[in-house]
């Protein structure tokens, strides 16, 4: 590391803001690598805006820790899966393997959802029974639903697969044989007589965890469950691979979910990266091309200079807000055209601040004395002339990389990100067309904003530290 | 007369400015191919209207269909569309130049004009309110606070103020709408979620008037918010840079009251770049406009943009971009001129 760059370093570290700055920058660096080991490369499109992937999350809950501040208590999703031990009895002809889900349920609500996933089936002879059972506190037991894997194909030779590729999901709270079950259930048990169709609109999970208040609805049951799903298989061979049951809450992990049951905060960590990316990638090259024409333009000076001077004049001049809207309705919403952009428009403010450095630096002694030892034209300019430019232009760099992050945000935040991967501002933007701020989802509008002020705000601190480096005027103050 | 000078000068390059946007603008329509399928479009509705009050008169298929093929090519070459894009060019310049800026494909204005000039003129002093208004208030409490910490550099009050400007450029403009909108319309309900005034407008001209400053609280306060911190530390370090002149200390020396030397010697010497951040404050409000309509629904001239967009409109986004261009050509142009009013150096 050179005198100077160590010497900036060391200023940069004195002041308070300086600090933090560092400190936020080097956690962002820390969270980014760690994203851009952990997911796969085409989270975007692979993950993130596949659908099925999130239907087992309930849709628009705020994160979990919000029961904290609620007398009422919600329901956290519950994830059942058939791993580890199963309970297997012999039956005449056939083995019953049978997995119990035990809980406590103390939430004060009904699940907004229950599922039962099956996947990998295989078999010989005849095609495997699924049931699903849950047995209640108050002793009673239903018996939800039963699923029998669909029999051979003609021409089909054994063994037969099922659900490799796609697994079977059920949502049984939208099954209607379900809720003839628990309509016959309610019937026996209780004397009540609902229709099922009735149940399907009031919710057929509201019956299953709870028991008539006697006046049409349910009151919540709580106490411990156990949710028992059997499989019987014909033949010894016969296998089911994997088995889940879901209970969807109102609550959901640390950041809750969106419309589509997405968790929020795999959307926001796979930001960090991207933000960094685009604000960096941004002010390096805009800072590089930037330096290099307002030396070339200061030093050389004659037709050179004027014709660099009458391009970035025109160009930093557009106003860049709505034509980078129009370049990317038009060209195409793709963040390296967005960057390319950013960059195309960037450059021109800091070559004419370069150039006037440059212009005072020209006629100072160093460059005489370089210039009468017969020092070659680019040498004088990347050796003498750009170091003493060179704390300035570090300065600027840093500067200008929150704008970059703020413009990709505000272009997302209209609809007009790169739809190939989720950034904090189009995680913004659909929680507000989703008329989030009308109905309170703050949790989907809050944390992507925060975060895209916090990642500016590390640059900003950086470069107010980084003042005093700049502009010594200031320093003499202080 | 050198001021003369430097304003044609200016004003050359500002009108340069102009053009490049317009060209970048439609070469990059042209280039893309945008711009035929506009005017193909275009030209197939005006056949398609056409075949159809035609052949109320004319029976016979064959002879219909000649006349309509011909009504056709003369419309393709009315159009310009036989020839390539760029030979468009100069007519499409002069067309926009001119701000004969066409029609709009679905969107329309309050009274249902399609022309693009009629939706503009009825948005645009909705825009100007909201803008005008922002920068007004932030100007006069930028310079307020940023004079008074140039006096108490290096405070704990000038410190903390720093770091509050810091975070008000990090803050995205459309953030602070929706924060403010989510705190004080959805949890305390004071002001409206958006729109410019109440669904059935008040008659009364006072009562409408009132209306109309309630609803455009909340985005004048967002643009605010985004842009005063900046602001207030732009002039604090302009202020402080001129008082380490040597004319400053020269004043002090006289023995001036510490008041006029800081409204003559000081402010009257910062005053030209602490125009140039006015007007560039007003170039980023106009964007920021942009963004602050969208997310309060103002009918400005910034949501129509959001709306162009959404609604594939092409004739109004380019209008728009080229509108937006022209208000901060003029905004700089205004500025030059009040820089050699404002510095002496300039005029003479």
């Amino acid at each position: 590391m050179s005198r100077r760059a160590k010497n900036v370093l060391k200023e940069l570290l004195s002041t308070g803001s300086g600090k933090v700055g560092a400190a936020f920058f080097i956690t962002l660096v820390i969270i980014s690598v760690g994203v851009i080991v952990a997911y796969p490369a085409n989270f975007g499109l692979r993950y993130w805006s596949n659908p099925v992937l999130w239907a087992d999350n309930p849709q628009v809950a705020p994160p979990s820790w919000t029961n904290l501040f609620n007398s009422e208590k919600h329901l956290e999703t519950k994830v059942f899966e058939s791993t580890g031990q199963a309970e297997r009895l012999p039956e005449p002809g056939a083995m019953r393997i049978i997995y119990r889900f035990n809980l406590d349920y103390a939430a004060d609500e009904a699940p907004s959802f229950t599922s039962l996933t099956v996947q990998n089936v295989s078999y010989r002879d005849r095609p495997p029974i699924i049931t699903v059972t849950v047995q209640r506190p108050d002793g009673k037991s239903i018996s939800l639903y039963q699923l029998i894997v669909s029999g051979p194909r003609p021409g089909e030779q054994p063994p037969f697969r099922r659900y490799y590729d796609t697994p079977f999901r059920v949502r049984l709270s939208g099954e209607p044989n379900v809720a003839s079950a628990v309509s016959d259930f309610l019937e026996q048990q209780f004397s009540v007589s609902i229709s099922d169709q009735d149940l399907l609109v009031k919710g057929v999970d509201q019956a299953v965890f709870g028991v008539p208040d006697g006046y049409g609805g349910f009151m919540v049951l709580k106490g411990n469950y156990t949710v028992r799903v059997d499989a019987l298989l014909y033949n010894q061979s016969d296998s089911v691979g994997h088995l889940k049951y879901v209970m969807g809450g109102s609550v959901f992990g640390l950041l809750g979910t969106d419309t589509l049951g997405r968790d929020l905060s795999v959307g926001l960590l796979f930001g960090f990266p991207v933000a960094l990316f685009i604000g960096l990638v941004t002010s390096v090259v805009t800072t590089f091309i930037g330096t290099v024409t307002g030396i070339v333009s200061g030093y050389i000076g004659g037709k050179t200079d004027t014709a660099i001077q009458r391009a970035s004049d025109i160009l930093a001049n557009i106003p860049l807000l709505p034509i980078l809207i129009f370049l990317a309705f038009i060209v195409g919403q793709n963040l390296f055209i967005i960057i390319l952009i950013l960059i195309a428009f960037g450059w021109p403010g800091l070559t004419i601040l370069i150039r006037s450095m440059v212009l005072q630096i020209r006629s100072g002694n160093l460059v005489e004395a370089t210039t009468t030892l017969g020092a070659s034209k680019s040498r004088i300019m990347f050796r003498h002339i750009f170091p003493q430019t060179a704390p300035f232009v570090f300065a600027q760099m840093i500067f200008s990389t929150p704008a970059a992050i703020l413009a990709e945000a505000s272009l997302s935040f209209l609809g007009l990100g790169d739809p190939s991967l989720p950034t904090w501002g189009q995680i913004l933007e659909a929680g507000f067309q989703n008329g989030g701020v009308y109905v309170g989802y703050w949790w989907w509008i809050l944390p992507p904003g925060l975060l895209i002020v916090i990642t500016a705000m590390t640059f900003v601190l950086l470069a107010l530290a980084l003042e005093p480096v700049v502009n010594p005027r200031l320093r003499r103050v202080q | 007369m050198k001021a003369a000078r430097v304003l044609a000068v200016r004003g050359a390059t500002l009108f340069g400015v102009l053009i490049a946007s317009l060209l970048l603008v439609i070469v990059v329509l042209g280039a893309t191919g945008v711009s035929d399928r506009m005017i193909g479009s275009i030209v197939n509705e005006q056949v398609r209207e056409m075949r159809q009050s035609l052949a109320q008169t004319i029976r016979d298929p064959d002879q219909l269909e000649k006349v309509v093929s011909e009504q056709q090519q003369h419309l393709i070459s009315f159009y310009g569309l036989d020839r390539p894009w760029y030979t468009r060019l100069p007519d499409m310049v002069w067309r926009v130049l001119t701000l004969d800026l066409g029609s709009a494909r679905t969107l329309k204005s309050f009274e249902g004009s399609t022309r693009v000039s009629d939706i503009v003129l009825e948005r645009l002093p909705n825009t100007i309110i909201l803008v005008t208004t922002a920068l007004v208030i932030s100007a006069v409490i930028g310079l307020y606070v940023g004079v008074k910490l140039a006096t108490r550099v290096g405070s704990r009050l000038d410190r903390s103020m720093s770091y509050l400007s810091a975070a008000s450029y990090a803050l995205p403009t459309w953030w602070v709408g929706i924060l403010l909108i989510l705190v004080l319309s959805f949890q305390i309900r004071l002001f409206p979620f958006g729109g410019i005034i109440s669904a059935p407008a008040p008659q009364d001209p006072l009562a409408r008037a009132s209306d109309v400053v309630w609803h455009a609280a909340l985005p004048v306060a967002t643009l605010v918010v985004a842009s005063v911190g900046s602001w207030a530390y732009a002039v604090r370090t302009m202020v402080l840079n001129t008082a380490q002149e040597d004319f400053v200390t020269a004043a002090r020396a006289k023995g001036l009251p510490e008041g006029v030397v800081m409204r003559r010697h000081i402010i009257r010497v910062a005053a030209p770049p602490i125009l140039t951040n006015i007007v560039l404050g007003l170039a980023a409000s106009l964007g920021g406009a942009i963004l602050t309509e969208t997310v309060f629904n103002w009918p400005g001239m910034g949501r129509l943009y959001f709306d162009a967009i959404m609604a594939l409109d092409e004739n109004v986004i380019v209008a728009l971009t080229f509108m937006f261009t022209v208000l901060y050509v003029l905004a700089r142009f205004v500025l030059e001129v009040l820089y050699i009013m404002l510095d002496p150096r300039v005029r003479y």
